[in-house]
C-alpha cells in the first residue's frame, strides 16, 4: 500500500464516505488511487475554496470531520479562506494538500508555497509529512485533533514522493476516546442559587460538543431565560418559553435588556465575541459570571469569571440538569419580566398587508421560517440577510443553521448548502444569499447541477453591498463608497445557463406563493428576490459601543429630523 | 509601530515543545498575534524536546499568552517565571 492508498484507508476507519477536492499535479499520486477506491465518494467543485468551504458546511450540519483536498501551491493558498472559517468557527476539518517532492522544497519548484508557514495562525495543527513512515501515525492523530477538545481544522501537506512511497500499516490502532474527568459544579450550582436574576448565554460550542439534548434538558430543567450568539441560535430548540433570540450588535433588545440586567451569567460555549458583548467595560456589568467552555483558553480570556469551568459539555450539563430536577430554581419573578421584554422587545416583523407593496427581507424571512419545514438546514452568506435569518428565522436545531460566525466570509453559503446537501441526500437545504455574496462562489451552481442537488437558493437582490451600505449611512455620513452592485448579471439566466430553474418575485403577494414553489421543486432551484435597497438592519450597536447604546429605526429617524431641523 | 519598552511590563517564560517542523514558528506566531514582543529568546534542542527561554514585552495579561500556547500541540510545558515578575513589581 503506498502513501496515497494509505490516506484513503484511513478516511475509511474513521467512517469519511465523503470528501471535498480539486486535483492537481503534486496531488496527483491521491486521485490516482481514488480511481480504485470505492469507498470514499469525491465531490468535484470548481474551487478550492468551495472545496473547504463545503467541507466546512458538512461537518457543521453532519457532526462529522469534513475533509477537504487540493494539491500545492495555488490549490493550498484557495483553500485558506474556508480552513481560517473553520477555525474560527472551531469547525471539525481535516484538510489534505499535495507538496512538491521532498528533494525540491525550497528550490521555489513549480507551485510550490510553504503551506506549513502560511497557514500556522489559521489551523489548530498541521503537519509537513518528512518522512513516510510517520504518514499512519499523522494521519490518526489529524482525526483525534479535529474532533477532540475544542475541535478544528488540521492541515496535512503531503509531498508527492511521500504519497508514492510505501506504507508500513502494521499496529495501526482505530479511533479511541479518552474520558475525562468529571468537573465538580458544586460552587457553581450555589452561585446559580443565590442568583435572583440568572440568565443562561449559549453559544456555538454546545453543538460542536454534541451537547443539544443535554442542553435542553438543562434550559428546561432549570427554567432559565436564555439568550444566545449567532452559533448558538436553535440550542434551546423552537419552543423555549425563556428563549430571547439573539445578543449583540443585532441582538434584539429584550436580549440585550436581560444581559444588562442580570445578576449572574452562566455562559456555555460562547468566547463572549465582541460582535455580541458589544463594548466589554458596558457588558452584564450587574452580572457575577459562570463560564463553563472546552477550551481552557476562552476562559477569563477577554473577562474574568467569577466561577470557570473547564470540562466537558453533556456530563457537566448533566450534573447541573440533576441538581435542577432536585431543587428547581426559584425566579419566577424574573422569568416573567424576560418574557414581557420578549413581548415588547424581541424580533417581530410585521407582514405588510399590501399586496403590492416591495418586498422587505425581514418579513420575507419571516415567511420562509413559517412555511419551510421543521428540519430544513438553512446556509447563510454575510451580510444583512444572514442577520435577518439571525432574527427572524426560528431555528428547531443549531445545525440546522450554517453561518460564518467568526471569519464572516462572504461566500459561505452556497458551498456550505452543497456540503449540508452531501451530509442529508434528503434533507431541505436552503442558501440564503445576498447578491453580493452570492457572486463570491457561483461557480458551485456548477457542483450542483453536476451532483444534481436539490439545493434551494434564495437570493435577497438589494442591488448593493446591504451591510456595508447601510454602516456608511449610519457611521460616515451616508457616504457611499464602492458598494453599488446594480450592474449584476441577470441571474435567472445565469441560473438557466447551468441548467438551474429559476423564479423571480418582487411583490409582497409573491412570497408565500415564491416560498412554496420553491419547495415544491424537485431538483435545485433559485428564488430570486427584489428587496429594497434602503432596508436596513435594526437593531444596531456601533461596532465599538456598549450593548446598551443600541440604535433602532424609530430612533434613527428621529436624529435625522433632528440633523434636517438643524 | 514601536512599542514604549520602558513602560510595558516584560516577562520572562520557559517553554518546552517536541522537536517538530515550524515548532519555533508557531511559538513565535501566537506570541506576536497575542500582543508581546520577543526581547530574548534562547533554545537548545535536547534529544526529541527543545528548551526555550523567553523574555517577553507587553500589555496584555500574561496568563492570556501561557493558555494559548499551552494550546499549541506541540507545546509540552509553559512555565512563567512570577518570581521575576514580582520582583519587578516590588521594584
Amino acid at each position: 500500500m503506498n502513501g496515497a492508498q494509505h490516506i484513503l484507508e484511513a478516511f475509511r476507519r474513521h467512517h469519511i464516505d465523503t470528501v471535498f477536492g480539486y486535483p492537481g499535479g503534486c496531488i496527483m499520486p491521491l486521485y490516482d488511487a481514488l480511481v480504485d477506491d470505492v469507498g470514499v465518494e469525491h465531490v468535484l467543485c470548481r474551487h478550492e475554496q468551495a472545496c473547504a468551504l463545503a467541507a466546512d458546511g458538512y461537518a457543521r450540519a453532519s457532526g462529522k470531520v469534513g475533509v477537504c483536498i487540493a494539491t500545492s501551491g495555488p490549490g493550498a493558498t484557495n483553500l485558506i479562506t474556508g480552513v481560517a472559517n473553520a477555525h474560527r468557527d472551531s469547525v471539525p476539518m481535516l484538510v489534505i494538500t499535495g507538496q512538491v517532492p521532498s528533494a525540491l522544497i525550497g528550490t521555489d519548484a513549480f507551485q510550490e508555497t510553504d503551506v506549513l508557514g502560511m497557514t500556522l495562525g489559521i489551523v489548530k495543527h498541521s503537519y509537513l509529512v518528512e518522512d513516510a513512515a510517520d504518514l499512519p501515525g499523522i494521519m490518526e492523530e489529524a482525526f483525534r485533533l479535529a474532533a477532540s477538545g475544542r475541535p478544528g481544522p488540521v492541515w496535512i501537506d503531503i509531498p508527492k514522493d511521500i504519497q508514492l512511497a510505501e506504507i508500513d500499516t502494521r499496529g495501526i490502532s482505530g479511533p479511541s476516546a479518552e474520558p475525562e474527568a468529571p468537573v465538580d459544579i458544586s460552587e457553581a450550582l450555589a452561585m446559580l442559587r443565590s442568583a435572583r436574576q440568572p440568565l443562561l448565554y449559549s453559544g456555538g460550542g454546545v453543538s460542536l460538543a454534541n451537547a443539544e439534548e443535554a442542553f435542553r434538558a438543562f434550559a428546561e430543567s432549570s427554567g432559565l431565560p436564555a439568550v444566545a450568539t449567532l452559533k448558538g441560535l436553535g440550542n434551546t430548540g423552537p419552543s423555549h418559553p425563556g428563549d430571547l433570540g439573539m445578543l449583540g450588535m443585532h441582538g434584539s433588545r429584550a436580549a440585550n435588556r436581560a444581559v444588562e440586567e442580570c445578576d449572574l451569567l452562566l455562559v456555555i460555549g460562547a468566547r463572549l465575541d465582541d460582535r455580541a458583548t458589544g463594548r466589554l467595560d458596558g457588558f452584564a456589568p450587574n452580572a457575577r459570571m459562570i463560564h463553563i467552555d472546552a477550551d481552557a483558553a476562552e476562559l477569563n480570556k477577554l473577562r474574568q469569571a467569577d466561577i470557570a469551568l473547564r470540562g466537558e459539555l453533556n456530563s457537566t450539563l448533566a450534573a447541573f440538569t440533576q441538581a435542577m430536577e432536585a431543587q428547581p430554581l426559584d425566579i419566577e419573578q424574573w422569568q416573567h419580566q424576560c418574557r414581557t421584554w420578549h413581548t415588547t422587545g424581541g424580533f417581530h416583523a410585521a407582514d405588510n398587508e399590501d399586496p403590492y407593496a416591495p418586498i422587505i427581507g425581514p418579513a420575507f424571512i419571516s415567511q420562509l421560517s413559517r412555511i419551510t419545514p421543521d428540519d430544513t438546514v438553512i446556509a447563510c452568506d454575510v451580510g444583512q440577510h444572514q442577520m435577518w435569518v439571525a432574527q427572524h428565522y426560528r431555528f428547531a436545531s443549531p445545525r440546522h443553521h450554517l453561518t460564518s460566525g467568526g471569519l464572516g466570509t462572504m461566500g459561505f453559503g452556497l458551498p456550505a448548502a452543497i456540503g449540508a446537501q452531501f451530509a442529508d441526500r434528503s434533507s431541505t437545504v436552503i442558501n440564503v444569499t445576498g447578491d453580493g455574496s452570492f457572486m463570491m462562489n457561483a461557480q458551485e451552481l456548477a457542483t450542483i447541477r453536476r451532483y444534481n442537488l436539490p439545493v434551494k437558493l434564495i437570493i435577497l437582490d438589494n442591488q448593493c453591498l446591504g451591510m456595508v451600505r447601510q454602516q456608511q449611512e449610519l457611521f460616515y455620513s451616508n457616504r457611499e463608497s464602492q458598494i453599488d452592485l446594480d450592474d449584476n448579471p441577470d441571474f435567472l439566466t445565469m441560473a438557466k445557463a447551468f441548467g438551474i430553474h429559476a423564479l423571480h418575485i418582487n411583490r409582497n403577494d409573491q412570497i408565500r406563493r415564491g416560498i412554496e414553489t420553491l419547495l415544491a421543486y424537485q431538483g435545485p432551484m433559485l428564488l430570486h428576490v427584489a428587496i429594497a435597497r434602503e432596508e436596513n438592519v435594526w437593531p444596531i450597536v456601533k461596532p465599538g459601543a456598549s450593548n446598551t447604546d443600541i440604535i433602532d429605526e424609530s430612533q434613527r429617524k428621529r436624529t435625522a429630523n433632528k440633523e434636517h431641523m438643524a | 509601530m514601536n512599542a514604549n519598552t520602558q513602560d510595558t511590563p516584560s516577562y520572562q517564560i520557559y517553554c518546552r515543545m517536541t522537536h517538530e517542523a515550524a515548532a519555533l514558528e508557531r511559538l513565535c506566531q501566537v506570541v506576536r498575534i497575542r500582543g508581546f514582543r520577543i526581547a530574548k529568546m534562547t533554545m537548545e534542542s535536547s534529544g526529541e524536546a527543545l528548551n526555550i527561554a523567553l523574555t517577553l514585552e507587553g500589555s496584555r495579561p500574561i496568563g492570556m499568552l501561557q493558555s494559548q500556547l499551552e494550546k499549541l500541540q506541540t507545546v509540552v510545558a509553559v512555565v512563567l517565571d512570577n518570581e521575576l515578575a514580582e520582583k519587578r513589581d516590588i521594584a
